[in-house]
């Protein structure tokens, strides 16, 4: 390439670009300096946006962007300089005022300047990756205003003072703390939090840690409670008002930390006040306060309900072992509904009916319940009591919330075979007596505790309501077969199904010739009707109406036992009997007849005979005669009612055995069904096994089920593993 | 507010027009006229008139733009006017979405042709976000903005161009062939708008910096650069760079016997979390297909033609592309028949669908490669002159896009809602636009 042709590129390259006025773009930048300046004065009203856009284009177009762009800058600079200087001069109250006011104004200039140099923004600064005017706007005040060293400090101070001051209760301008803070969170997240949160929050740590120990020193729990809930709504408050949302999670997790979680035990514990206390005086308030407070903090709740539960335990375990409490068994049940309503209560109420707190609760009655062994006893009774009177007058669905709360505690007891088991002798008593109030309530109750266990548990007893029922029907078949009948005594059998019923095989009395009679032709019905069946009387199950007339002519309805019936008829036809010959013509078992004996004629009121001599107990040379001057207000008169009553030790013995003997079989079942599908298996493994599967009903006894497996060891369904002794192999 | 307080009059280089609020209010606060209204600019009493010192009849037509929407240019009115004073509104983005319709491969027209410059056969053409393009040959690449302006050409100083690619519309990324002992080549992040270089992407190996030679680029939505790299010793393989930080984040180095550093295109599926790479003939002597997780560095499927019978060797694949909505890769072989590959088996076979042996007989003097391309379930493939569109699950052919001058497509590419074919002859590209939605 030669000189001459490098030349001419040259001289091409010069005529490309000719700017008319060489002053061009001095003299524009001067126009539009001028119309910034006006507009930071406020003087703005005489500017016309299109001369200043067209300029701000122009100097563009002619490739003055750079210098347009480092004009702008340093106008805007120096007035923000000059600003930073009247706000620093301003004394004390009117200096947030003046910075605020001042802020106000730089926005609407800044949007304005933003305006007129539009097109630089677009073209200009988006080519050479400048920053934009908005930003640099923000920026510039940033620099030259919030961290203009003789206002960084004072104006942090200023916002710290303020809070502290609002927080002792005075009243601060809220609008104004807004405004200058929303200005923070203007110049972008870091400033916000770098200038303004950060220290904030330490501010208020350090607060809350003072106060919080004042507090803990002069307060009870219920108080202090009180006031760091109204402490952590007003932070609430404070944010809604004047912070940037994402600072609530901030201070309040500094609220928490330092009036909660670093007093957690204290409060807790705190004597006199403090949880337990709560607790025993329902203070559904103070505790549903600790509750939302303590959920704020890590291990809060954990705190509240481990404290909780072994309260509930210590409280429960007295309750169940207190010899006194446990005389009366409804009261005993009564007890234990109550506290649990409470409790329940008291979750429900304060505790947000928080899952874990109702697992607490259970497991602690679990825990407690079962410490005392008659508990089944006593439930079973409670509902026999409920069952016979107590439901009187009480609207269905109450009698449903009654017996589904007895479920809840049934669903406690480990030993259900054993509650089982007085159900049976208890409602037994119920249905044969017809003590009971409502069918219906009694039926539910057993479509509960069928939905509860299964099936299996309840057959015997929905056996029970059958034999009543078709009893019922024999008996109206066996008057209908017999009109000649209808004269005289009459006679209801109930035919029991053995098996079904807690009966004890009885020597049966002699009835006396008129009901033997009509028994006679029962049993010829009945067998009549029913091939290959037996019957045999329950005599000591029976009771009977007789009309009795005394000495001066007083007629009375007596209601008695089959035996006292016995007893009684004999007098029809002598005066006097000694005890032989009573026990003699009646074959009752003397102890049987010796209770008979002593309520016809020992119980105040209703001493049907007299006995010689007179004496509290029953003895073999004793004589009896009819009272002919028995008088009672009532034309009827019970006698002798058998009420179910709490067992007596040597009773309570026999129920004992009777269930583990019931036990021996199911265990021994769940043994074969294991081995049968497993074939081979460990001692320790078949032992949890069976204990899994019988624990719906009760807790089998390690020891037991090793006997059972002894036993069937010896009866050839199982055998010991030649090499391995620990092993068990099932004999199929 | 009444109905004639809603009016405006301009005086526009000595024309009068009368407009209301409303219609300006449509140019959006970011321009003159939301400027202009604001209230801080308290504009003088509503009956006077507003002097402009621009261009009327350029006024005229972007005034019916921003009542209609729609875009119409007199023929008197050069096009680079009307962008110019569009500029000076604020109007430029309004032009642009005016000015052609959403993307749909059979209502393509052709909008314009640019020729080229620069001497030779094109490498790759490249559309980019906002309707501009690039087009590299040899060592330049050509940037061009959506008025088909063309911008300062990004220069290599004799390095070879192997791929670009857009990253957004103002950063370009280019691959580069590396120059023996000079530490020059690899990956570049440059300006779209001033060419200039911003940034290096590096390769390491065992915290070693490497000169590596980048071919295929391929660019994921959480912001990752995949690139094919060949160095001399053991980097060969493809290499991940974070697109903010520029750092280099992974590195799934070739198996032997396997050939990723030479891919010729590389694909990310976003479903299926994998970058596709195709080695193919005739870079190799066999072609390679395989789709690479970077998570656990695993090669999830992989196909080759190794060991299948050279008797058909026209069945060689030329280009490939993963369709994820069916599970398959489609592939082209020289004479643009179309064959598929089943995704879910692993190694599988290709499924021709033979279409035109017709072409077999007039194959032009410089035949180019068939290319594909997939955009929003509509199948693109190049082959000579004409660029065929195929819709539906069995992939008709539905429309065929052809210019008679120019010579063989050598590259085709779909962005922004238009399509660019780069043809190999006097480096002409074709713009294609669906125009605007119709009027009812």
């Amino acid at each position: 390439m030669s000189n001459q042709k490098k030349r001419n590129f040259q001289i091409e390259a010069f005529k490309h670009r000719v700017v008319v006025d060489p002053k061009y773009a001095d003299k524009t930048w001067q126009i539009l300096e001028r119309a910034i300046h006006q507009i930071y004065n406020q003087d703005a009203s005489g500017l016309s946006f299109e001369e200043l856009y067209r300029n701000a284009y122009n100097m563009v177009l002619h490739k003055f962007g750079e210098k347009l762009y480092t004009g702008f800058i340093a106008t805007m600079t120096s007035h923000l300089k000059e600003k930073s200087k009247l706000i620093e001069a301003a004394q004390g109250g009117s200096f947030l005022e003046e910075l605020n006011k001042k802020w106000n104004e730089h926005n609407k200039a800044l949007e304005m300047i933003r305006d007129i140099l539009m097109y630089m923004d677009r073209t200009y600064i988006e080519s050479t990756k400048k920053t934009h005017v908005h930003p640099m706007g923000l920026n510039l005040w940033r620099d030259n205003v919030v961290h203009f060293t003789k206002i960084h400090t004072r104006l942090l101070n200023t916002l710290l003072d303020l809070v502290q001051k609002e927080r002792t209760g005075e009243v601060i301008d809220r609008g104004l703390m807004r405004n200058v803070i929303k200005m923070f969170m203007d110049l972008g997240e870091s400033v916000y939090q770098e200038d303004f949160e950060k220290p904030f929050l330490d501010a208020s740590s350090e607060f809350y840690k003072v106060e919080s120990q004042e507090f803990i020193e002069s307060c009870d729990c219920g108080d202090y409670l009180k006031k760091a809930e109204k402490r952590l709504t007003e932070e609430i408050e404070r944010v809604a008002h004047y912070l940037d949302a994402k600072s609530e999670e901030k201070i309040t997790s500094v609220v928490e930390k330092e009036m909660i979680a670093n007093h957690m035990q204290r409060l807790v514990h705190m004597e006199n006040s403090g949880l337990v206390n709560m607790l025993l005086n329902d203070k559904y308030d103070d505790l549903g306060r600790m509750y939302n407070l303590f959920r704020r903090v890590t291990n809060g709740l954990v705190t509240v309900r481990d404290v909780m539960t072994s309260h509930l335990r210590e409280m429960g375990k007295q309750l169940v072992t207190d010899p006194e409490k446990s005389k009366d068994p409804v009261e005993f049940v009564q007890r234990l509904l109550d506290e649990r309503d409470k409790y329940d209560k008291i979750i429900s109420t304060a505790f947000g009916n928080d899952k874990t707190f109702q697992n607490a609760l259970n497991s602690s009655f679990e825990y407690f319940i079962n410490l005392n062994a008659r508990s089944p006893e006593f439930i079973s009774l409670f509902v026999d009591d409920k069952l016979r009177k107590g439901l009187k007058g009480i609207a269905d669905v109450d009698v449903e919330v009654i017996l589904d709360k007895v479920m809840m505690l049934f669903r406690y007891l480990q030993e259900k075979d054993v509650f089982e088991k007085y159900y049976k002798q208890h409602l037994a008593k119920r249905l044969l007596s017809g003590k009971t109030v409502s069918d219906e309530a009694e039926r539910s109750l057993i479509v509960k505790l069928k939905t509860e266990c299964g099936y299996q548990f309840t057959s015997k007893l929905e056996g029970m309501f059958t034999d009543m029922k078709t009893s019922e029907d024999t008996m109206r078949g066996f008057y209908g077969s017999h009109p000649e009948l209808s004269e005289g005594p009459t006679l209801i059998v109930q035919v029991l199904t053995t098996g079904s019923w807690p009966t004890q095989p009885a020597v049966p009395c002699n009835l006396p010739a008129e009901v033997s009679v009509l028994c006679e032709k029962f049993r010829s019905y009945y067998l009549g009707t029913h091939t290959g069946r037996r019957l045999s009387w329950q005599t000591n199950m029976g009771t009977a109406d007789i009309k009795a007339i005394f000495g001066k002519g007083q007629k009375h309805e007596l209601n008695v036992s089959t035996f006292q019936m016995c007893v009684l008829m004999l007098f029809n036809n002598s005066d006097r009997l000694s005890y032989k010959e009573i026990e003699q013509a009646t074959e009752i078992p003397a102890a049987d007849l010796k209770r008979c004996l002593q309520s016809l004629a020992c119980v105040k009121g209703k001493n049907v005979i007299k006995k010689e001599p007179m004496s509290k107990d029953i003895g073999e040379e004793d004589s009896f005669v009819v009272n002919d001057k028995f008088t009672s207000k009532f034309y009827k008169v019970k006698i002798g009612t058998v009420v179910a009553q709490k067992e007596t030790e040597p009773e309570k013995q026999e129920t004992r055995q009777r269930v583990e003997e019931d036990r021996k079989p199911q265990i021994e079942a769940a043994i074969v069904r294991i081995m049968k599908s497993r074939k081979i298996l460990d001692h320790n493994n078949i032992i949890a096994e069976v204990t899994k599967q019988l624990q719906p009903r009760f807790l089998a006894n390690p020891t037991e089920i090793k006997k059972r497996i002894e036993s069937l060891i010896e009866r050839d369904f199982l055998e010991r593993d030649s090499t391995d002794r620990k092993l068990y192999r099932y004999l199929a | 507010m009444g109905f004639s307080k809603d009016r405006i009059k301009f005086n526009v280089g000595g024309r009068i027009f009368e407009t209301t609020a409303t219609t300006l209010a449509n140019a959006g606060r970011d321009s003159f006229f939301g400027a202009l209204f604001d209230d801080e600019w308290n504009l003088s009493p509503q009956d006077s008139i507003h002097f402009v010192d621009r261009n009327s009849d350029c006024f005229a037509v972007l005034l019916d733009l921003l009542r209609t929407g729609d875009l119409n240019v007199p023929a008197n009115i050069p096009e680079r006017l009307l962008h110019r004073e569009a500029s000076f509104y604020g109007l430029l983005d309004h032009v642009r979405t005016a000015k052609w319709g959403p993307f749909d491969g059979n209502r393509l027209r052709l909008s314009d042709s640019v020729k080229g410059i620069a001497p030779g056969d094109g490498t790759a053409i490249r559309a980019g976000p906002d309707g501009g393009c690039c087009v590299a040959h040899g060592s330049v690449v050509h940037v061009f903005d959506w008025m088909l302006e063309e911008h300062s050409p990004i220069n290599l100083d004799y390095q070879r161009v192997n791929d670009v690619g857009w990253v957004d519309s103002d950063n370009i990324v280019l691959s580069a062939c590396e120059r023996l002992g000079r530490g020059e080549g690899g990956m570049g992040l440059f300006s779209s708008s001033s060419g200039d270089l911003r940034y290096k992407f590096q390769v390491c190996h065992e915290n070693q910096v490497k000169s590596y030679t980048a071919g295929a680029l391929s660019f994921s939505p959480d912001y990752e650069i995949f690139a094919s790299c060949k160095g001399r010793s053991n980097e060969y393989g493809i290499g991940v760079w974070d697109q903010i930080t520029g750092k280099q984040t992974d590195f799934f180095y070739e198996s032997p016997g396997w050939s990723l550093g030479d891919a010729d295109k590389l694909q990310w599926l976003n479903g299926k979390n994998c970058l596709l790479v195709a080695t193919l003939f005739p870079r190799k002597d066999n072609c390679y297909i395989s789709l690479l997780d970077f998570r656990d560095k695993n090669m999830v499927w992989s196909w080759s033609d190794i060991g299948s019978p050279m008797a058909i060797d026209e069945k060689r694949v030329r280009d490939a592309i993963a369709m994820e909505d069916s599970n398959s890769i489609c592939v082209v072989n020289e004479f643009e028949d179309l064959g598929f590959i089943d995704l879910r088996m692993y190694g599988g076979s290709v499924r021709w669908s033979s279409r035109s042996k017709l072409m077999k007989s007039k194959m032009p003097d410089e035949p180019c490669y068939p290319k594909l391309a997939l955009h929003e379930g509509q199948l693109f493939s190049s082959m000579n002159d004409s660029i065929s569109v195929f819709c539906g699950p069995d992939w008709v052919l539905t429309s065929r896009l052809r210019r008679s001058y120019g010579g063989s497509i050598c590259d085709f590419s779909i962005g922004g809602d238009r399509l660019f074919a780069l043809h190999s002859e006097e480096n002409v590209f074709d713009v294609w636009e669906t125009p605007p939605c119709p009027i009812i």
